[in-house]
């Protein structure tokens, strides 16, 4: 468990400095550890694998709330369960939360017509392939295979780049206002 | 899609952003948020007259002291809570000294008191000002906190969310109390601390709405 900490340490460490290989090798190290953990919640082959890409995304994604001093395997399983949880409770939960995930596509006043005009400004200031791909997928509901089949990209090139474009809007609308860094 | 090709994709983006935003982000949301409810303070209340003199009286210190070092412990557990796989350490257990002490500090104004006295200072007269602006004024902090931790990762939004209410409603009343000429702590230990609970709160429903990744 120590070695394990260690080398994965030691490989996201290298990751920080620009290291791909390193990054990749700490991918591919963490993925089956963290299968057993997705597949501890339920569920079965493909849904397991999904859910599972998920997190990958998710520890890619909050990536800098590691620090570096700290041990990685903690770091790393409280992420895996706490986005495994929610997944699922997202994907068994019935009704309710859907409606959820849509307040926050949906603007709330449907007369207000600024959210709407915000995300169009807001998809301008983003790549135009990255705006393509969250109309296609975010608002047109394709899936990312047949996104990428319209944009002549892989599924894989297509969810991420969807989940980067959220990510960004998501970092611009919270700083819409204030002066970025 | 197979997850090697996933990892593959995501290995070509290596490097993250630098790990000291999140407590660089807090600081500068703690330095924004204080001086939007320090104006707010200064516009709507006012320190009292006599600020001075009146905290020379340890009682009378110990109103705005509590509330400051409520704030100075929630911080670092806000900041910890932002990050998966980090453990809360001694700020957790320190900071319940703090509703201990201000127990004491009733129980203990309950005693020296005169009981004809005990029930006019208890209610004293500006209830309707106290718990509202304590949330008013803990509001711009909370604001920017929430903000600012969106940035981490917390894998209890509800409770980070709440922290970040400890952390506002500290300041926030540890400003209060330089207005508050209600020096007793049958008034105080009693109002400022229902305050920071509801400010504490709306933090948490804060928290589990926004906070979620």
């Amino acid at each position: 468990m120590t070695d394990r900490n260690d080398r994965w340490g030691d490989l996201l460490r290298r990751a920080n400095r620009g290291d791909g290989q390193a990054y990749a090798a700490f991918l591919t190290e963490i993925a089956p550890v963290l299968r057993t953990v997705v597949r501890g919640r339920g569920g079965d082959g493909d849904e397991v694998e999904d859910v599972l890409q998920e997190v990958l995304l998710a520890i890619h994604a909050k990536r800098h709330t590691w620090r570096e001093a700290d041990p990685v395997t903690p770091w790393l399983y409280a992420i895996a369960r706490y986005k495994t949880v929610d997944i699922w409770r997202r994907r068994r939960g019935g009704a309710a939360v859907p409606i959820d995930d849509l307040a926050e596509v949906l603007p709330e006043d449907p007369v207000d017509v600024t959210a709407a005009r915000d995300l169009s400004a807001m998809l301008g200031r983003i790549d135009d392939r990255a705006a393509e791909i969250v109309r296609a997928v975010g608002i047109e509901g394709l899936s990312a295979g047949e996104a990428g089949a319209r944009f002549g990209m892989s599924e894989g090139a297509v969810r991420v780049a969807y989940h980067r474009a959220m990510q960004r809007l998501k970092e611009m609308a919270e700083t819409k206002d204030a002066t970025r860094e | 899609m197979k997850t090697e090709d996933l990892i593959a994709q995501l290995a070509a983006d290596p490097a993250p952003a630098p790990a000291d935003t999140l407590e660089r982000r807090t600081g500068l949301a703690l330095l924004a948020g204080g001086a939007v409810t320090v104006v707010l303070f200064l516009v709507l209340l006012g320190a009292r007259p006599d600020l001075g003199a009146a905290l020379s009286d340890p009682v009378v210190l110990a109103k705005t002291v509590l509330p400051l070092a409520l704030a100075l412990l929630a911080l670092p557990l806000a900041l910890r809570g932002a990050r998966p796989g980090v453990a809360p350490g001694l700020p957790a257990r320190v900071i319940w000294a703090l509703p201990v002490a201000s127990c004491a500090l009733l129980a203990g104004a309950f005693v020296t008191t005169v009981p004809s006295e005990r029930l006019a200072l208890w209610i004293g007269h500006s209830i309707p000002v106290c718990l509202p602006m304590i949330v008013t004024l803990s509001a711009p902090i909370l604001a920017g906190l929430i903000a600012a931790l969106k940035r981490g990762a917390p894998v209890n939004p509800l409770r980070e969310g709440a922290l970040a209410g400890l952390v506002a409603a500290g300041l926030a009343t540890a400003i209060y109390s330089t207005f508050c000429i209600e020096d007793s702590p049958l008034f105080y230990a009693t109002w400022y601390v229902l305050g920071i609970l509801i400010a504490t709160g709306i933090g948490a429903v804060a928290g589990a709405r926004f906070l979620r990744w």
